[in-house]
């Protein structure tokens, strides 16, 4: 007996054409939702940006195959992933053998593979990747209906309970998986009642199947009864398949598509490079107000949402109980498309909206958009590339261009326009912390040096902070390194008042930024400050300031490293280190403070949230100068990391190398009661102290 | 419809400063350049008015040398419609009857149904310049307003004049007036850097003043005032100084 | 003629306390004093304006019960032109406000505002006042001015006193239109509101706190340690606090016994509202702050660590 099987066994011919009408209906709504969803996404402002069409490729292709995003922080979802990606894929890619063996090989070509050893090996797998399938599937249902955690909690915390309902969105969830947990079930009874109508030996190749088919003829299903049965199952899983297909468009099954879209969209610079404001751009221009300013690429990327809450478990804002989840936002914006624009438009399901209608208030409130620290924990998790934080950079910038922000805020910015720092005080004030050191510092403006030393706003006017410039000054000129700084021509750089939204000011600030440093001579531009050495290397190249910026971990570790810098004391003591933001996540800086750290002999032990994990003090995205967000009872970002950090048992400091974290977190150990259980220490003071350079203040 | 506002960029001292050689000013190196706060408010009010009103022009107008061109555009910015500058030399450092008489001629020249100017400036602190300059124009005016009712229709204003201790009294005024606005009035809105920017676009008026006649007073000499004995400082951790305060304050209830 | 005018406030039927400062400052000129009483009934007030320094009492009566600024201006011209003071003295007030400095521009008169000494040298009269947010003091003379009109700055003389025995007399003048007419006053402040000029322990509160939810945390430790709440304008512009709170010149003067300033840098015109205080402590973070110039006791360290501190110990 030939090992094969016909598909269409005992159908009629019209039964046959029937079948095919399905299939060409079924197409055809596939087809028409596809086509609804890219015209909904061409309606966005600007192109789709998908330079590097090559590269891109490769990377959604390793990224999909190897699930390498979907498996970070939850393996078990990872897993469960795996198995029915693969396991849907197989089927699917067995059906398209299939079609193309009856449609094209048999008809045109006269060509018939699928028998032999073909067939029992095509058999074998696709049974294997089916039982993978229901595996994966049931994964799934016992992390959503028993394990249940935080992220897969629909709950926003920027609505009261009772002004929204999630229902619709777990009834989706369900039902996806009951579809395909359907498809497969179908699937593997279809072949147990077609195995127990003849029960041919090389059947065996399809175990599964197989052993459903002994079971019916152990039950005394055979022969024509199985038959019957086999029929009814055959229509029943082939419609039940073509109707998933159609609905594709239409569901949560549309992450199929457009997951990986997003994926391959994805820019490794999103929110770390903003794009700037054309100098001619009319208000209507400025960042996004109505939903089809969004980009196409965003229109397509809040489609990609599969709502797995990583966003939402990883977001400070949404930790603290600020009326912020990152999920929430896309998934508003998301609706707002379809209801403006998309599928639901067309059918006229509710919610509907429109267009041209302003996004701004409703659904998403200012303060939600106001509550983002621009950290990136959301970007950096997101299994599909979207990308939260330029989206709400650009409904920020339409915010401001409308003066709709926190009066504290607004002050801010109006301070920083006229004293050209965040402080309000007198430019002359800059260098002041100077002026206490045992040795002079250059005036770069003046002398050439090797490092330009940008020094930032806080760690210039802050009194905490401005210790810690010192000590970091001392340490560099025991090692003898050659710096200066700009004294009163320095100016805010700029980086957090470009994340909150004010282009305009961002771009003069830095006008004048790369005026002062341009005038000067020098090799290296360093800074202590992580916003600062952020957006000097990346984002200023763009307006033509491009030099090399070096982080004074990384410096103070080529010191140690060249022999310039030997630590004489190891200090023995027992720490924990909290990775900046913009130092981190924004730019890979993870290990050369954590070997700064090791060479001083101090013994790290990291907190669970570290590297690209760190959480946030709360103090990014211009939220320092912003009005306190967290309501009595819920602790502060900071408060939460300190709580953190003591949790890993005695430690003697934690220590950060970021102006804002100095303050943030000086403050949450006095507010968190924990003063003197725990002390902080900015990296260059710990560095300065493993030296054991006597220091003199002047009288 | 048409308001005019009286603007003042204002010079703020740092905690370091030096005088020029004839000791009457202060060096300008060592002053930091801005819009007068109180005129952020009137500017406000203004264009609340407007937008009030559904019509009418907002012309702001300032005695001042270049540099005040930057408080100009901040009020153009904000929504101002034109500006007009006036000046010339003698105008250095003028008093508030002066820089009236300066503002007068352009101020007229709009024929205003409004005139709106801060209550003070923060450097002078003199609040001169509005009530001399509404006498110059020769209109009625109100002092130290904070809320202005305007009834274009009926060519009145009824506004609240804020006096000392909180009591507000309802005063009512024909217009064209000249009204000083208090802070607090309203809440100036964000110019952005952009607007600003756009603002640079805007062609300025520069015209010179009119026939400023003998100042009122002339400044002989400027000083930093001596600092007195000033208070006894308290040291030590916070909860040390909060335990002297605690002593401090029962001690002193008890007298 | 050599001489003082001194031009009386009144509001509500009394005669407010700048108005004896104003004889005081007349007085170190000199003078003679002469007072002008202009009021709906003038010689209602006389009693309370003759104090020891003042030589006449001039009763203007006028048509309108309270101030209106075109009424003390034809007022005043008329006293100027007739009486011919060489100096007239107004307080740095609202009123005054509202028609002194039209007055020096329309007569020509020498002028300056907000003067906290004067003197007279060779016979020239020099003033002093302050710039620049209170950071310079300037000296201020009138060359050519036979006549000049000063704003003086409240509590920076201090009252005169006792029974004085000045001549009283009617001076009449007609008033033609006060275009800018009184039509009532209004209560700003809830009069269920505490009077924080009569309590003897203030807790005060600046810019310097922060923001609107700091306000709740001093009100708490403001009722721990047995203190009212006042504040310092900006917070009253900014809508956290209500007018009845403020203390300063355009606020309330308050005398209480003990004065703590929490976050309050000490703009003049605060200062000038708690001057008469017993004790005044001040804690901020900036040791530069003009407040530490008027208070008896300073501390620069974190508000809110002090603030923690202090509600422990009551």
């Amino acid at each position: 007996m030939t090992q094969t099987r016909d598909t269409f066994a005992n159908l009629s011919t019209w039964e046959i054409a029937l079948w095919y009408a399905l299939v060409v209906i079924s197409t055809a709504i596939f087809v028409w939702g596809v086509v609804r969803l890219v015209s909904k996404y061409r309606k966005g402002r600007g192109a789709f940006g998908l330079d590097e069409p090559g590269r891109r490729l490769v990377r959604t292709a390793t990224v999909v195959f190897t699930h390498s995003w979907i498996k970070r922080r939850d393996p078990l979802a990872g897993l469960g992933h795996l198995l029915v990606f693969y396991g849907f894929l197989v089927l699917f890619i067995g059906t398209v053998i299939l079609a193309f063996q009856d449609e094209v090989a048999r008809p045109l070509l006269g060509f018939d593979f699928w028998q032999g050893w073909f067939y029992l090996g095509y058999s074998l797998f696709l049974d294997l990747f089916g039982v993978a399938l229901v595996v994966g599937l049931g994964v799934f249902a016992v992390k959503r209906g028993i394990l249940k955690p935080f992220r897969l909690d629909y709950w926003r915390p920027d609505r009261a309970e009772g002004e929204y309902d999630r229902r619709p969105y777990v009834v989706g969830d369900w039902a996806f998986l009951g579809i395909l947990f359907l498809l497969a079930l179908s699937g593997f009874l279809l072949e147990g009642f077609r195995i127990a109508v003849a029960d041919p030996p090389f059947e065996a190749w399809s175990p599964a199947g197989w052993a459903l088919g002994q079971a019916f003829i152990g039950l005394g299903l055979e022969g024509g009864a199985a038959e019957s049965a086999r029929l009814v199952t055959w229509w029943f899983h082939g419609v039940a398949a073509l109707a998933f297909v159609s609905s594709i468009p239409f569901t949560k099954a549309v992450h199929m598509l457009t997951s990986p879209a997003g994926v391959a969209l994805k820019d490794e610079t999103a929110g770390k490079k903003l794009a700037p404001i054309r100098d001619d751009a009319k208000p209507e221009e400025v960042g996004y107000g109505i939903i089809t300013d969004l980009s196409p690429k965003y229109l397509l990327q809040v489609d990609a949402c599969t709502k797995c809450g990583k966003c939402h478990e990883a977001c400070p804002a949404t930790a603290s109980g600020y009326p912020l989840s990152p999920r929430d936002l896309i998934l508003d914006l998301r609706e707002v498309a379809e209801g403006a624009m998309g599928i639901r438009a067309k059918l006229g399901v509710p919610p509907l909206y429109e267009e041209k209608r302003s996004v701004l208030g409703d659904p998403i409130r200012p303060e939600t958009l106001w509550s983002c620290m621009q950290c990136m924990a959301c970007v950096e998790i997101c299994p599909v590339g979207i990308e939260h934080v330029p989206i709400i950079n650009q409904l920020r910038r339409r915010l401001v261009e409308r003066g709709e922000m926190d009066p504290m805020l607004q002050s801010t910015l109006e301070t920083i326009y006229t004293s050209g720092n965040s402080f309000g005080e007198p430019k002359r004030k800059r260098g002041r912390w100077a002026k206490e050191l045992e040795f002079e510092v250059k005036d770069i403006r003046k002398e050439p040096a090797e490092y330009l030393w940008f020094v930032g706003d806080y760690a210039s006017f802050d009194p905490r902070n401005q210790r810690v410039t010192q000590s970091l000054a001392r340490v560099l000129h025991h090692a003898g390194v050659d710096f200066g700084i700009l004294y009163e021509s320095e100016r805010n750089a700029g980086c957090d008042v470009r994340r909150v939204g004010e282009e305009g000011l961002y771009t003069s600030l830095v006008e004048e930024n790369v005026r002062a440093i341009s005038g000067c001579e020098f090799e290296r531009l360093l800074t202590a400050d992580p916003h600062s050495f952020h957006t000097l290397k990346n984002e200023y190249p763009e307006f033509g300031g491009a030099w090399t910026v070096i982080h004074h971990s990384e410096l103070l570790l080529e010191l140690i490293e060249s022999g310039k810098l030997v630590p004489k004391e190891r200090l023995g003591v027992r720490i924990t280190y909290h990775d900046p933001c913009h130092l981190g996540r924004y730019n890979g800086v993870y290990d050369a403070p954590r070997e700064v750290l090791a060479a001083i002999g101090a013994e790290l032990r990291d907190m669970p949230r570290c590297r690209d994990n760190s959480f946030c003090c709360g103090a990014g995205g211009g939220r320092i100068w912003m009005s306190e967000l967290s309501k009595e009872g819920t602790p502060r970002p900071s408060e939460m990391r300190i709580e953190e950090a003591l949790e890993l048992g005695e430690l003697d400091y934690f220590v950060v190398c970021c102006p804002k974290d100095v303050t943030m977190y000086e403050d949450a150990i006095k507010t968190t009661g924990h003063q003197g259980e725990i002390e902080l220490r900015e990296l260059s003071e710990l560095v300065l102290e493993s030296l054991d350079v006597p220091t003199r203040t002047p009288s | 419809m048409r308001i005019v506002v009286a603007v003042k960029q204002v010079g703020a001292l740092g905690d370091e400063v030096e005088f020029t050689d004839d000791e009457r000013d202060v060096a300008p190196e060592y002053l930091e350049f801005a819009l007068n706060e109180w005129d952020s408010y009137a500017t406000e009010e203004a264009l609340r008015i407007r937008e009030r009103l559904g019509e009418g022009e907002v012309v702001v107008v300032t005695a001042g040398d270049e540099e005040a061109e930057q408080a100009l555009r901040r009020c153009l910015a904000m929504g101002a419609d034109r500006a007009t500058r006036v000046w010339s030399d003698a105008l250095a450092g003028a008093d508030p009857i002066t820089v009236a008489r300066a503002l007068a001629a352009p101020v007229r020249v709009e024929e205003p149904d409004l005139v709106l100017a801060g209550v003070q400036s923060s450097d002078s602190i003199q609040s001169a310049t509005g009530t001399a300059l509404a006498e110059l124009l020769e209109l009625p005016r109100v002092a130290v307003v904070t809320k202005v009712d305007y009834d274009h229709a009926a060519r009145r204003a009824t506004v609240h004049r804020e006096l000392e201790g909180g009591l507000v009294d309802v005063v009512e005024v024909a217009t064209p007036a000249l009204l000083t606005i208090q802070t607090g009035i309203n809440e100036p809105r964000y110019a952005t850097l952009r607007a600003i920017k756009q603002a640079e676009q805007k062609e300025i008026q520069v015209v010179d003043p009119d026939d400023l006649g003998e100042p009122p007073d002339r400044v002989r000499r400027m000083f930093v005032p001596p600092r007195g004995e000033g208070a006894e400082m308290l040291d030590g951790s916070p909860a040390e100084i909060a335990q002297r305060i605690a002593e401090i304050v029962r001690e002193s209830l008890k007298a | 003629m050599n001489g003082v005018l001194v031009v009386a406030e009144h509001l509500r039927g009394r005669v407010r306390d700048v108005t004896r400062e104003l004889v005081s400052a007349g007085r170190d000129l000199g003078g003679p004093v002469e007072v002008a009483v202009i009021a709906k009934d003038p010689s209602s007030l006389a009693d309370a304006v003759n104090v020891e320094g003042v030589d006449s009492i001039l009763n203007v009566a006028v048509e309108q019960e309270e101030f209106e600024n075109d009424v003390y201006q034809q007022a005043v011209e008329a006293l100027v032109r007739e009486r011919r003071p060489d100096v007239i003295l107004l307080g740095f007030t609202v009123n005054s406000m509202g028609y002194g400095p039209a007055l020096a521009a329309k007569l020509g008169l020498g002028f300056a505002s907000d003067v906290f000494s004067l003197r007279r040298e060779d016979g020239a009269l020099v003033v002093e006042r302050a710039f620049y947010g209170a950071k310079i003091n300037a000296e201020i003379e009138f060359p050519g001015k036979s006549q000049v009109l000063l704003l003086l700055r409240p509590t920076a003389w201090p009252p005169a006193e006792g029974q004085g025995s000045a001549s009283v007399s009617d001076f009449s003048v007609s008033i033609g239109e006060s275009r800018a007419r009184h039509v009532e006053f209004v209560e700003v402040a809830a009069s269920t509101d505490v009077d924080i000029t009569q309590v003897d322990f203030l807790l005060s509160v600046g810019r310097g706190i922060g923001d609107a939810d700091a306000i709740r945390q001093f009100e708490g430790l403001a009722a721990k340690m047995g203190a009212t709440l006042s504040v310092s304008r900006p917070i009253v512009d900014a809508g956290w606090m209500p007018a009845s709170r403020q203390v300063g010149q355009s606020g309330k003067t308050v005398k209480p016994k003990v004065y703590l300033a929490f976050g309050i840098s000490g703009a003049v015109q605060h200062l000038a509202g708690i001057k008469a205080s017993g004790t005044i402590i001040a804690v901020n973070t900036d040791p530069d702050a003009s407040i530490f110039t008027v208070a008896h006791y300073g501390a620069v360290v974190d508000l809110f660590d002090v603030a923690e501190e202090l509600e422990k110990l009551f």
